[in-house]
């Protein structure tokens, strides 16, 4: 449960920020280019940062409100926050990094053990070492562990794979979905989309030290209507596919996308089990009937949800099974003649079909 | 190369001085560090520039600043001997305290430097773990600035070892008393017959600078990689 009501205003370096948005969902994600105030909006959340003027309530708890003179210091919120380079305590050895704030609690307030996080992150071999002696990618997933095992009420992610190489983000990817589904409300704060997408559709839109969009990916851009943030907003699908057969001979997967089939590139995964798959909204192409003698193999029948008109082109959401997103021209529309409530054809190539943790 | 009882006393006295005034400076030296490292304060620069007045002026003149406040005429020296009995007066805490004041800079510099390199980020890291202002210092700060803690102590004892000017002008050329190795070595000097006392304490001075200074060199290596900076 995450009832988070923020409405602050601050002066930063040169440029005000004022921001006020209220985030009930349990996981999301706050999207903003560098610079755009992400990072202040986080650390005024934790208490590392005093605003000027304004109130903030988590769950019903009031923790600062400069009409009542109150500011409720960091290490009383409960409040976890995971750096984009880790910050490890290069003086203690992971174990005891591990357990720094773990110790600080009293065992009613513990909701992990050390043994199922380590399982879970898998940093079972690394406890003896020091920070020093990680990779990055290490490094990551041991700040994780000492975030989750504080057991905080929400946990704040400060682009945590900023520091990372493509590589090494493909890695880590999973474990922050691991970490999603233990349960702790999560605030991922990141200037790359995808890996908002990748662990929630529920994002608050962060520009020029201003949130002007919150809600679904597509309320947020409605909200955020002509912002340049808006309109460089590269949305993406991101499902959970189940491996029904991987097909070496000719190289293609097929899986069970909601009840519907879908021919996927070779996926990591075998046949059983599941994976993240991700596709570009505008790599999506929508047509009134089935399309014969044509090379896209995918064509899932849908029903229009809502049509979102943006600078350069719209956005059509379908419910096919699971909702489908596609970014068509907007001349199109029109064209087409589509509207809400319409059947249409959407046409996905196997080959835009991605493995963003694979 | 056997040494006279005059000679093991100003070295056994110099050992005490140094130790005293280093023990003494360290405390105030890390708090003076923080606070000049970490907060923006009015009249910052002026705090900072009389901590180091010791290092550029010429010694005798903090030797007689503190003979006139600290000496049994001064006032901290009166108040201290009616209140509590206690006298820097010709004694060799008063040479502690002279080493103290001479070798401060000398700690602050290091302190002050090393608190400045610990990102405030760790700091905040530990905020958000639940650890309060002082879990915070205790386990993180301070355990990291250790290094340069050690290296402005032992900095400190060494300069302390070699402290003359403010010494004799506050506290005098006591055998036994006030007569540290600096001061041991200036009286046998004027001494007719007195050179070769003045060649061994000068080669004892040699020695116990020398080795002060490798072990600040090889205890620093040593706690860095303690604290996993190597």
């Amino acid at each position: 449960m995450l009832d988070l009501n923020i409405d602050i205003r601050l002066q930063r370096g040169s440029f005000p920020v004022e921001m006020a948005v209220r985030i009930t969902e349990p996981v999301s994600g706050v999207f903003g280019h560098s610079g755009s105030g992400k990072t202040t909006l986080l650390h005024c959340i934790a208490g590392l940062v005093k605003p000027d003027s304004g109130h903030m309530k988590l769950n019903g708890e009031i923790f600062f409100d400069v009409a009542k003179k109150q500011f409720t210091p960091p290490h009383k919120r409960h409040i976890g926050l995971v750096f984009q380079d880790a910050q490890l305590f290069p003086h203690l050895s992971v174990l005891n990094n591990l357990l720094y704030g773990y110790r600080r609690l009293k065992p009613i307030q513990r909701r992990f053990e050390l043994k199922p996080v380590v399982e879970l992150l898998e940093i079972g071999p690394l406890l003896e070492r020091r920070p020093g002696q990680l990779s990055g990618g290490e490094k990551q997933r041991v700040a994780l562990g000492r975030a989750l095992l504080y057991s905080p009420q929400l946990l704040l992610l400060d682009e945590p794979l900023a520091a990372l190489d493509g590589r090494l983000k493909r890695q880590i990817l999973p474990f922050l979905r691991r970490v999603r589904d233990v349960g702790i409300p999560m605030l991922y704060v990141s200037h790359a989309l995808d890996e908002i997408l990748y662990l929630t559709q529920t994002v608050t839109l962060v520009d020029h030290g201003r949130i002007v969009g919150h809600g679904s990916c597509l309320d947020a851009l409605t909200q955020a209507d002509s912002t340049e943030l808006a309109d460089g907003m590269d949305l993406r699908n991101v499902w959970e596919v189940t491996i029904l057969e991987n097909n070496r001979q000719h190289g293609f997967s097929v899986a069970a996308l909601g009840k519907q089939r879908i021919i996927l590139p070779p996926a990591p995964a075998s046949e059983g089990k599941t994976a993240i798959v991700s596709v570009r909204a505008a790599q999506i192409a929508l047509s009134r009937q089935r399309i014969e003698g044509i090379t896209i193999q995918n064509q899932l029948p849908g029903r229009i949800l809502r049509i979102v008109s943006r600078r350069h082109g719209a956005l059509v959401e379908i419910d096919a099974g699971v909702v489908v997103v596609a970014e068509v021209n907007g001349k199109t529309v029109g064209d087409l003649n589509l509207r809400e409530g319409d059947g249409v054809y959407c046409l996905i190539k196997a080959q835009s079909v991605e493995y963003p943790d694979g | 190369m056997t040494l006279t009882p005059e000679e093991i006393s100003a070295l056994c006295l110099s050992a005490k001085v140094s130790a005293w005034a280093t023990l003494l400076s360290c405390p105030l030296a890390i708090a003076m560090g923080w606070v000049l490292a970490r907060k923006q304060f009015f009249g910052k620069p002026l705090v900072d520039a009389l901590f180091h007045l010791p290092l550029v002026l010429p010694p005798p003149v903090p030797g007689y600043l503190l003979l006139m406040s600290f000496g049994n005429q001064g006032g901290m020296g009166r108040w201290l001997n009616e209140h509590w009995g206690f006298s820097f007066a010709f004694n060799w805490k008063g040479a502690a305290l002279a080493a103290a004041v001479m070798s401060f800079p000398l700690m602050l510099g290091p302190v002050r430097l090393s608190f400045k390199l610990i990102g405030s980020q760790l700091e905040d890291a530990a905020r958000t773990l639940g650890a309060n202002p002082w879990s915070v210092f205790f386990t993180v700060t301070l355990p990291l600035a250790l290094p340069g803690i050690l290296s402005g102590t032992l900095l400190a004892f060494s300069r302390s070892l070699g402290e003359f000017g403010a010494t004799i002008t506050f506290v005098g050329n006591i055998e036994g008393e006030t007569r540290t190795l600096p001061l041991a070595i200036y009286t046998a000097k004027n001494l007719p017959d007195g050179e070769d006392m003045a060649l061994r304490l000068i080669i004892l001075s040699l020695a116990l600078a020398f080795g002060a200074l490798l072990a600040n060199d090889w205890l620093a290596r040593h706690i860095e990689r303690r604290l996993g900076m190597k």
